[in-house]
């Protein structure tokens, strides 16, 4: 039987995937899956650390110790500024808070098995853009909204005490929405009105492996495949004056996003019972992400398929951390971290002004008694990007200042 | 304990929350090396916010003499009066027509389709009866529909148009006289437009286009008369006024026959020599030299003129068994003979400017741009009819989208000339063609 404890965790991460909308982030990559690694700088992937290994690296779960279930969110609290470079306004969006989650649950058959199994629920990718009113990147976007979430049911194994190997399936489904004023205006001056909207899915795999090569150092490596999200059955609604009904027949559209393939090396270090140190390289595939493409089922003179060249880049980011044993049951943690975009000069949207990004990030976890553990952490960055777009011609300079706090919660027997 | 971490926890949020917007230093534009305090701008229908063929209280608003005041008074320019149309007037034209909005007409074929239309049967003729001059609140904005660079110093031209004798100080005073009882501090002369204008809607027929030597006499006595008591300003050249809509959006080869219409027009027209085929064809126009029945096919590059019948082509054979009367053509001798004249004016424009060390806006340029299309803050702009944002729906003056890319043009010579370091204006705020 289970206990009221499991049930309700059970329970509780069952809702936290129910009610999963998420949003933000740079690059439309989130780095938010683990509440011990977001403290350490978002890296972590040679550490097992609870049910986020699942994400990090599968490899490291198979040396998890016991069964656990963990939820966590992480609220971001992200606020882009835009000045123009002609006009010198400045714009804001309206972002709404963001709520990334993740939710793991590592399960062992027997007492120290060699086989663990696991599920993970996590939102890697998205982000709500929101502009202010008449801002005047209007006819780029005025909305976007990504929400997609990753599905992960997980094999990991432990080949020997030094080698634990992992691999998952992941099935990703998720919603977009996009909206944007046409210039084409209604007698009284307003514009029309442009949203894209519909679900996409995508499938892929997160294979991991974990070496323990010494007491003290770990090394692990993660591989993240491409998911290409593909969008079949898009609705396409424009608000348009009545006499330009015919030109901008409301349809069916299709379209795609592809979300990059990660590959991470970690490595951990234990100096002695307090201190440990994290390194993650990752190497982000961007160059994945090519095009933006809309493909209308009718088109007309003013509605013709759109490709608008994105032509991002891969990238490495640098990650690192540490964590200090102030007690028996506190640790403290923090880290940082440096990423390049992908985002090319020319490339720069409003929908992800992205820019190289250093960011710094602390926290600490807590454990009240045996089973429940508390785990919460900080992160911050600006970024700044001045561009031209070579598509709108929208010039002038993007500056990002995002703060995620984020809190989560173990259970583990 | 654990509420002690809690508490620090949450706290250190709240203060890195509350510095999460990034900051906004604002930067104060600086005048340079010139001064704005008494603005005049001297030109045509183009300067005064002339548009969709009429001078409106609309239209004024959003005169590229207005969005430029608007933003000289961010570097200390004064208050900028125009002679506005009262606001509940619907304006009038040159020719004492209402104005054009696009709405739904009804062909002669009874095909229903959108198109400019005069939103009455006539104009507003009330607006030229007062005369609007205060010698406490004298006018900035000359630009005048129809005033030619000719016509600047003519002392009886209050006679002539009644759009200058509404807000004249006198019906004995030239525009010129007016201009410089301002006082100006900085002037802006957008002229020429108006002295081509009338070769150019007229088909070539009315053949008036200034002399070189007089109009380079005429522009440097103005430059004179301006700069003399030390001010400073800004010329604008002449766009080829054959870019424009107005010119550009009937096709040569509109002609569209199917196989019965084919046969007929071949059985007329092969023995003098002209063939058709079934699709497209140029239309047949009045050419008196061309051959002895005075007829031609237009040739490609020749233009046809939006005053072209468009029902009688549709209906009753016109460009067809009635050939297009020449004041609907620009011939390509017409054509060469404008597009010299225009470029022989900009060379005398920007000799003087460079003579005086004036500001210019290469209107040319522009108009040239908007032509071959760009892409302003996601905003597609071309110099297509109706769609394409910048010319209003009489197909020769700017709407007032395009008003506040020319202003833009202005202020980046302006700028660059006197060192100054006005702001743009966002051009996408400002009204292009209304759809019903």
């Amino acid at each position: 039987m289970y206990s009221m404890k499991q049930i309700y965790s059970f329970y509780l991460f069952l809702v936290l995937i129910l009610i999963s909308t998420f949003s933000y982030s740079q690059g439309f990559q989130v780095n938010f899956q683990g509440q011990k690694q977001q403290a350490m700088g978002c890296a972590g992937t040679a550490l097992q650390t609870d049910g986020a290994s699942l994400f990090f690296n599968p490899g490291a779960s198979a040396f998890a110790k016991e069964n656990s279930v963990n939820v966590a969110t992480t609220p971001i609290f992200a606020n882009v500024m835009y000045i123009d470079s002609a006009t010198n306004d400045v714009y804001r969006t309206e972002n709404p808070v963001g709520t990334p989650f993740s939710a793991y649950g590592l399960f062992q058959l027997k007492e120290d098995g060699k086989l663990k199994l696991g599920i993970a629920a996590y939102t890697p990718f998205g982000s709500t853009v929101q502009w202010e009113k008449n801002w005047i990147g209007r006819f780029a976007i005025t909305r976007l909204e990504l929400k997609a979430i990753f599905i992960q049911p997980t094999i990991s194994y432990r080949i020997s005490d030094k080698i634990g190997v992992g691999a998952g399936f992941v099935y990703s489904t998720g919603n977009v929405n996009l909206q944007k004023d046409i210039p084409v205006q209604f007698e009284d001056g307003t514009f029309a009105k442009a949203e894209l909207a519909g679900k996409a899915q995508g499938f892929g795999y997160n294979l991991g492996v974990q070496i323990n090569a010494t007491e003290k150092l770990g090394i692990g490596l993660n591989f993240r495949s491409k998911v290409q999200m593909n969008l079949d059955e898009g609705e396409a609604t424009f608000t348009v004056p009545l006499g330009l009904d015919p030109n901008f027949p409301d349809g069916k559209f299709v379209g795609g996003l592809p979300l990059p393939q990660v590959t991470t090396l970690g490595l951990s270090y234990k100096l002695n019972d307090k201190w440990a140190f994290v390194l993650d390289i990752n190497h982000v595939a961007w160059q994945a992400y090519d095009t933006l493409a809309f493909d209308y089922e009718t088109n007309t003179e003013s509605l013709l398929d759109t490709k608008s060249a994105r032509d991002y880049k891969n990238i490495v980011a640098f990650r690192a951390g540490a964590s200090y044993k102030v007690m028996k049951n506190l640790e403290v943690r923090f880290g940082g971290g440096y990423g390049l975009t992908p985002v090319q000069d020319g490339y720069v949207t409003p929908e992800t002004p992205d820019g190289n990004r250093a960011y710094g990030t602390f926290g600490f976890g807590y454990e009240l008694g045996e089973h429940f553990a508390i785990d919460a952490s900080c992160y911050y960055t600006q970024i700044t990007r001045a561009d031209s777009n070579k598509e709108t011609n929208l010039s002038g300079t993007f500056t990002t200042k995002a703060i995620a706090a984020g809190i989560g919660f173990i259970y583990k027997w | 304990m654990t509420r002690n971490i809690l508490s620090i926890f949450t706290f250190s949020l709240l203060v890195v929350l509350t510095a999460c917007k990034p900051k906004y230093e604002a930067t104060t534009p600086e005048q340079g090396e010139m001064n704005p305090t008494r603005f005049v701008m001297i030109g045509g229908g183009h300067a005064g916010g002339y548009m969709d063929d009429a001078l409106t209280y609309e239209g004024q608003t959003n005169s590229v003499a207005n969005i430029l005041a608007e933003q000289f008074k961010t570097i200390g320019g004064g208050f900028f009066n125009q002679p506005y149309v009262n606001q509940s007037s619907m304006g009038v034209s040159l020719a004492g027509l209402a104005p054009f909005k696009l709405g739904y007409k009804v062909d002669c074929k009874g095909d229903t389709s959108l198109s400019p239309v005069r939103i009455a049967a006539g104009g507003d003729l009330s607006v030229l009866n007062d005369n609007l001059y205060t010698a406490s609140n004298k006018f900035g904005n000359f630009g005048i529909p129809g005033l030619k660079l000719m016509d600047v110093s003519n002392n009886a031209y209050a006679n002539v148009n009644p759009f200058f004798k509404r807000m004249t100080s006198s019906t004995t005073s030239s525009v010129l006289d007016n201009v410089m009882g301002v006082n100006p501090t900085f002037f802006s002369i957008f002229l020429g437009i108006e002295d081509v204008m009338d070769y150019a809607k007229s088909g070539g027929k009315n053949n008036n286009l200034p002399s070189t030597a007089n109009f380079e006499s005429a522009y440097s006595n103005l430059v004179q008369v301006m700069t003399a008591n030390g001010a400073k300003g800004v010329v604008a050249t002449i766009p080829d006024v054959t870019q424009m809509p107005y010119f550009t959006t009937i096709p040569w080869n509109g002609l569209n026959l199917d196989s019965a219409d084919n046969q007929t027009l071949n059985n007329i027209y092969n023995p003098i020599n002209f063939f058709f085929e079934i699709g497209s064809n140029p239309f047949m126009i009045e050419d008196p030299a061309a051959n002895d029945f005075g007829v031609r096919q237009i040739l490609e590059g020749e233009l046809l003129l939006l005053s072209v019948p468009l029902d009688s082509v549709k209906c009753n054979q016109m460009g067809v068994l009635f050939p297009l009367r020449t004041e609907f053509i620009l011939t390509l001798a017409e054509i060469s003979t404008l597009r010299n004249q225009i470029a022989a004016y900009n060379t005398i424009i920007k000799n003087i400017a460079i003579q005086n060390n004036l500001a210019i806006v290469e209107t040319d340029k522009f108009a040239e741009n908007l032509k071959d299309g760009f892409v302003y803050n996601g905003i597609s702009m071309n110099a297509k009819f109706v769609s394409g944002g910048a010319y209003s729906l009489d197909g020769i003056h700017y709407n007032a989208k395009g008003n506040a890319l020319l202003a833009n043009e202005f202020i980046k010579a302006i700028n660059t000339k006197y060192k100054s370091t006005m702001h743009q204006i966002n051009a996408g705020n400002y009204d292009a063609t209304l759809f019903p």
